[in-house]
């Protein structure tokens, strides 16, 4: 991975407006070229700098039901090609169509009427308002799953048995304006519930939107930049530890957890920090460096040497979790404080785009 | 047998649909005369004619037990509708008794079961048929006995628009319990999008709910399904995939009999082209990606398509021919998912037809996915136990590609992450293959894109991923020189490329790509045949190469011409093997033709392009070589390529060193020379080759070289 994305690092195209064609029909597509498609071998890598996050005030921008409820869960994380005819204001037909999808993959065999009120799940869509950051940015869309428990009492209520959402948070402009206007790119795509629900939501998406689903794992330099800018927000509001999980590839694996006192996480960041915000301070943001991420990485691995005698360079970062959340190797995140849940958004919808295989 | 015609006369009065049959018999007596004579002439059918007049005429309520009349003619169609079965008339006339009841209930399954046809059948006698089930009269087994033999001679029918046309008839007996199989069936060979109605499904919805899941009510579900998505769904589980039974039992032995005797190949079996999934006997998989999807109508509708206001529109998944394809071309709808595409034919036709961005988008993000997610992604995967699928999907991949002679963009973003990582034997075959469908690279990348990790995979891999990579080199080459000559043509020799290519590419452009890649395989073939000490395999495929760049302007229009690099010219030029000299000097005519041709043109238009002083130096370097050295005995000569010093050459004690790659005495040569030597002087004792340079001998031993197969030899120094 590392690899690769130095040998796409190298690649030295602009990433001009592309330039379609118009002239006439009768030409095939020969010439085409993904070089020329969209920009796509250049747009997607991570950032090699970005701002520091402010605190929000998204509490103001965002309904509170749905923000309580994104940050309630662990979300297991894919990344989504761009979806072909989704259209925000189809909700509700989107959610009669998946209910009664889900009713016929549930009984096998068994027919089902798309309008029909008698399924046993309940979907519904909506939007989630105010978490784009850009125009670029599609809006934020969530999905709920309420079903009744198998042997349920009539009175019982319908439980929420699955919620998901789609999302995309500062994605990268070129390539967005890059894609033709029937497709809208929600590349992020996180789940909480049954597995077996997610696969049929996923392969609703599917037919219905021409899309595909993959894994969205966090590499060691995804993991990195969440433990640095989690650690840079302790200021404001405490992280209380930082807990960073490794594994080791020695017979038998060996597996470190490793907790720093929240006072040492920040001083080791702010002594590693370039310019110590002298100079930026007046203006709004303030950016942090991949080079400020790795000398802090850095100065923990070595500081774990000099006590353990074992670089944790030759090993593989696992998970990393503060107080203001957690996230793990495997792709599942939990956000736990509303208000940087935006500046970690756009730095897994940045890991989600650069998965994008066009 | 078309004689007969007039039987269904007699039936015309209460039956103005069947008349239209019998077009022939409405000119009244006159033609009834004629039949008269006619039917006299062969007395052999008579009785059978009489035997349908019996039927068509007999009157309602004659009693069948103890009437001899009934029964000897019953006798009569039965032999004969088992023996040649039974012409359209004599069906529509039997079945009409039949379902009439005319004579009871009782002969009804007698006459259905010897309904044989020969040919078709009528369709206004299957609509009447079905037309007689509403009146009540039938018993309920003969009514199934009457759908089954509908189901079975379905594809005899001659037409099915009137049939479609009583869909809702037909439907309405779905809740007779014992027919609905049956019922159900017949809808769904019937059923067309816009027999689909919201009515209906909740109808089949209740019987579900009633019936519980039966196999025939999902499958003509299903099928309403794939044309109405928006309306119902379902999933049909892997274990009732098994489509309709056939109910053709008590007509199948004689029908085929029939059918053998009549020589006619009609296929009456109604095979369902169900569209479900085929299983795969592969196991399970952890990751689906390589999955192509089932190609099934879309259900994301625009919204201004309302059903009543919208064009009538064809699913892809529908169409089962290229007939049918073109027919519906203008209203063809893509599927759901695009990816659906890879797996047909018919799809890829249709795609190399419309050119709508979206949906190639919609292609390539699919691909994208699968090749990233097998190649990149899935580290955890397990390489050797997925390589198999793998494996069926590149060659999946690569038989589209060449099916559309292109490649898509995706596949081409995806090659050149891949080689970067790639070992060079991972499914090479493939990854070549695919590799030469990619399109021009532009200068500028290039080198990045391609070069680098070639040469380095070149430099560190066997000598058959050399000559691979040649023979990729080489097929890059030719689809991108087709693909000019394809398009100056079709833009009226407006050369510039820049309108049909969405990078900007100029003719300059286009032919700096051409002459980098050339340029490449030269450098690689030089230091190729360098390291496998000129190994003839490898020097086959560089040969292969060049065939291609010397012909450049006149094969493919292109403006250029590009000589071979020393490298590449002495190991050929000095081969041990005489088909590999006689291909470079092959080479080397194409190439005086073409730079004969370019001059004379330079000429004509003035404007035209330019080729370089520096090429026709080399070019005729290289020629002046040959010849002295092939022909003239004069190697080393102080003014050609080669020079070696006086004393060395002395040194090596080879006399007459100038001569030694003449063509008696080249390696490549010498065996053809000793041949010829014994066939010319059978007597001589002792080999003296240099007999044969005398002027007679040396004419009969460059026809005799001719002889082998060398045209090329021939075609330089033609035979004087």
């Amino acid at each position: 991975m590392e690899q690769l994305s130095n040998s796409l690092a190298r690649t030295p195209l602009n990433s001009v407006v592309v330039k379609r064609r118009s002239k006439t029909k009768s030409f095939r597509q020969s010439y085409r070229s993904c070089l020329g498609l969209t920009p796509a071998l250049t747009a997607r890598r991570l950032s090699k700098s970005r701002k520091a996050p402010k605190s929000h005030y998204i509490t103001e921008k965002v309904n509170p039901e749905h923000l309580a409820l994104l940050l309630k869960s662990e979300w297991k994380l894919s990344y989504v090609t761009p979806l072909y005819q989704f259209r925000h204001t189809q909700l509700k037909s989107y959610s009669r169509q998946l209910s009664a999808f889900i009713a016929a993959e549930k009984q096998q065999g068994f027919a089902v009427e798309v309008d029909g009120s008698q399924s046993n799940f309940r979907v519904s869509f909506s939007v989630v308002q105010g978490m784009t950051e850009t125009e670029d940015d599609a809006e934020t869309v969530l999905i709920q799953i309420h079903s009744k428990p198998l042997f349920a009492k009539q009175s019982e209520a319908q439980r929420s048995v699955w919620s998901g959402w789609l999302t995309c948070v500062n994605g990268n402009s070129d390539y967005l304006c890059s894609l033709p206007k029937d497709f809208i790119c929600l590349p992020l795509f996180g789940s909480s519930g049954s597995e077996v629900l997610t696969t049929l939501v996923q392969s609703w998406f599917q037919k219905m939107f021409d899309c595909c689903f993959g894994p969205l794992e966090m590499n060691n330099t995804c993991l990195q930049w969440l433990a640095a800018l989690w650690t840079n927000c302790h200021p404001e509001s405490s992280i209380q530890h930082l807990k960073m999980i490794w594994t080791l590839p020695v017979v038998p694996p060996l597996q470190i957890t490793y907790t720093v006192n929240p006072k040492d996480a920040w001083k080791l960041w702010s002594s590693v920090r370039k310019d110590p915000c002298e100079e930026n301070k007046e203006e709004e943001g303030v950016s942090i460096d991949i080079e400020d991420v790795m000398r802090f990485m850095q100065g923990l691995k070595s500081h774990f040497y000099r006590h353990f005698r074992l670089d944790l360079s030759a090993g593989c970062l696992k998970q990393v979790s503060t107080a203001l959340g957690s996230a793990t190797f495997s792709g599942r995140v939990k956000i736990s404080n509303s208000q940087y849940i935006l500046s970690t958004l756009t730095l897994l919808t940045e890991c989600a785009l650069f998965k994008m295989p066009v | 047998m078309a004689a007969k015609l007039n039987v269904s006369e007699s039936s015309e009065s209460d039956s103005p649909n069947l008349s239209n049959l019998s077009a022939c018999s409405r000119t009244g007596s006159r033609s009834l005369r004629v039949a008269e004579k006619e039917r006299r002439k062969n007395g052999a059918e008579e009785p059978f004619v009489l035997a349908l007049k019996y039927f068509s005429n007999v009157e309602a309520g004659t009693p069948v037990i103890g009437n001899d009349e009934f029964e000897r003619n019953m006798v009569l169609v039965e032999q004969v509708a088992y023996f040649k079965g039974l012409s359209p008339e004599a069906i529509s006339v039997m079945l009409e008794f039949a379902m009439s009841s005319r004579m009871g209930t009782n002969p009804c399954v007698r006459v259905l079961k010897c309904l044989i046809p020969t040919t078709m059948v009528p369709q206004e006698a299957v609509v009447r048929g079905v037309a007689w089930l509403g009146v009540g009269k039938i018993p309920i087994s003969s009514q199934v006995l009457f759908i089954k033999w509908v189901l079975t001679i379905f594809d005899m029918i001659d037409a099915k628009d009137q049939l479609r046309a009583i869909y809702g008839f037909i439907f309405s007996f779905v809740t007779e319990e014992s027919l609905c199989p049956f019922i159900c069936h017949l809808l769904y060979l019937l059923t067309r999008k816009e027999s689909v109605r919201v009515f209906r499904v909740r109808k089949l919805l209740d019987l579900q709910s009633k019936l519980g899941r039966q196999p025939f009510l999902s499958h003509l579900l299903s099928l309403y399904k794939v044309l109405c998505p928006e309306l119902v769904t379902l999933s049909i589980p892997s274990r009732m995939r098994s489509g309709f039974r056939n109910h053709n039992s008590p007509w199948k032995s004689a029908l085929i009999a029939v059918q053998k005797s009549n020589g006619s190949q009609t296929d009456s079996s109604t095979s369902l082209p169900l569209t479900i999934k085929e299983k795969t006997s592969l196991r399970k998989r952890k990751h689906k990606h390589l999955e192509l999807p089932v190609l099934s109508s879309q259900v994301n509708k625009q919204p201004q398509t309302e059903p009543f206001t919208s064009r009538k529109v064809v699913p892809l998944a529908q169409l089962h021919s290229l007939s049918q394809l073109l027919e519906n071309m203008h209203c063809i709808e893509l599927p759901a998912q695009m990816g659906s595409l890879l797996g047909s034919s018919l799809a890829l036709q249709y795609l190399d037809c419309v050119q709508d961005e979206s949906a190639l988008l919609r292609l390539n993000f699919w691909l994208g996915y699968a090749l990233n997610e097998e190649f990149f992604f899935c580290g955890d995967g397990g390489g050797s136990q997925t390589s198999e699928e793998a494996l069926q999907f590149l060659d999946k991949l690569l038989s589209s590609q060449q099916f559309l002679q292109e490649g898509f963009s995706s596949t081409e973003a995806f090659l050149y992450k891949f080689l970067s990582v790639w070992d060079g034997s991972l499914f090479r075959p493939q990854i070549l293959s695919l590799l030469s469908n990619i399109p021009v690279v532009p200068n500028s990348q290039i080198g990045q894109l391609l070069f680098e990790p070639l040469m380095q995979l070149f430099f560190t891999s066997s000598l058959f991923f050399r000559c691979g990579l040649m023979e990729c080199l080489n097929n890059m080459l030719l689809k991108w020189l087709t693909w000019h000559s394809v398009y100056a043509l079709e833009d009226d020799l407006d050369i510039s490329l820049n309108s049909h290519t969405s990078i900007n590419m100029t003719l300059s452009g286009f032919k700096d790509s051409v002459m980098e890649l050339i340029h490449f395989a030269g450098r690689l073939g030089s230091v190729g045949l360098q390291l496998e000490g000129c190994h003839s395999l490898l020097l086959s495929f560089i040969l292969d190469f060049y065939e291609t760049v010397c012909d450049t302007f006149l094969k493919y229009g292109l403006p250029l011409v590009v000589m071979p690099p020393p490298g590449v010219f002495y190991p050929a030029l000095f081969a041990p093997d005489p088909v590999s000299v006689d291909r470079l000097v092959n080479i080397m005519y194409r190439y005086k033709v073409n730079l004969t041709s370019a001059k004379s043109k330079e000429k004509v238009t003035e404007q035209a392009f330019h080729i370089s002083r520096q090429t026709f130096r080399e070019f005729n370097h290289y020629i002046v070589v040959m010849v002295n050295c092939l022909w003239n005995s004069k190697m080393f000569q102080p003014d050609m390529g080669i020079q070696l010093g006086e004393e060395l050459l002395l040194k090596s004690n080879i006399p007459e060193y100038w001569a030694s790659f003449d063509l008696v005495h080249h390696p490549a040569f010498l065996s053809y020379a000793v041949d010829f030597h014994q066939r010319c002087w059978p007597g001589k004792k002792v080999l003296d080759l240099n007999s044969i340079k005398h002027s007679k001998p040396w004419t009969w031993y460059l026809e005799f070289l001719n002889s082998q197969g060398y045209d090329g030899l021939k075609q330089v120094v033609p035979a004087p």
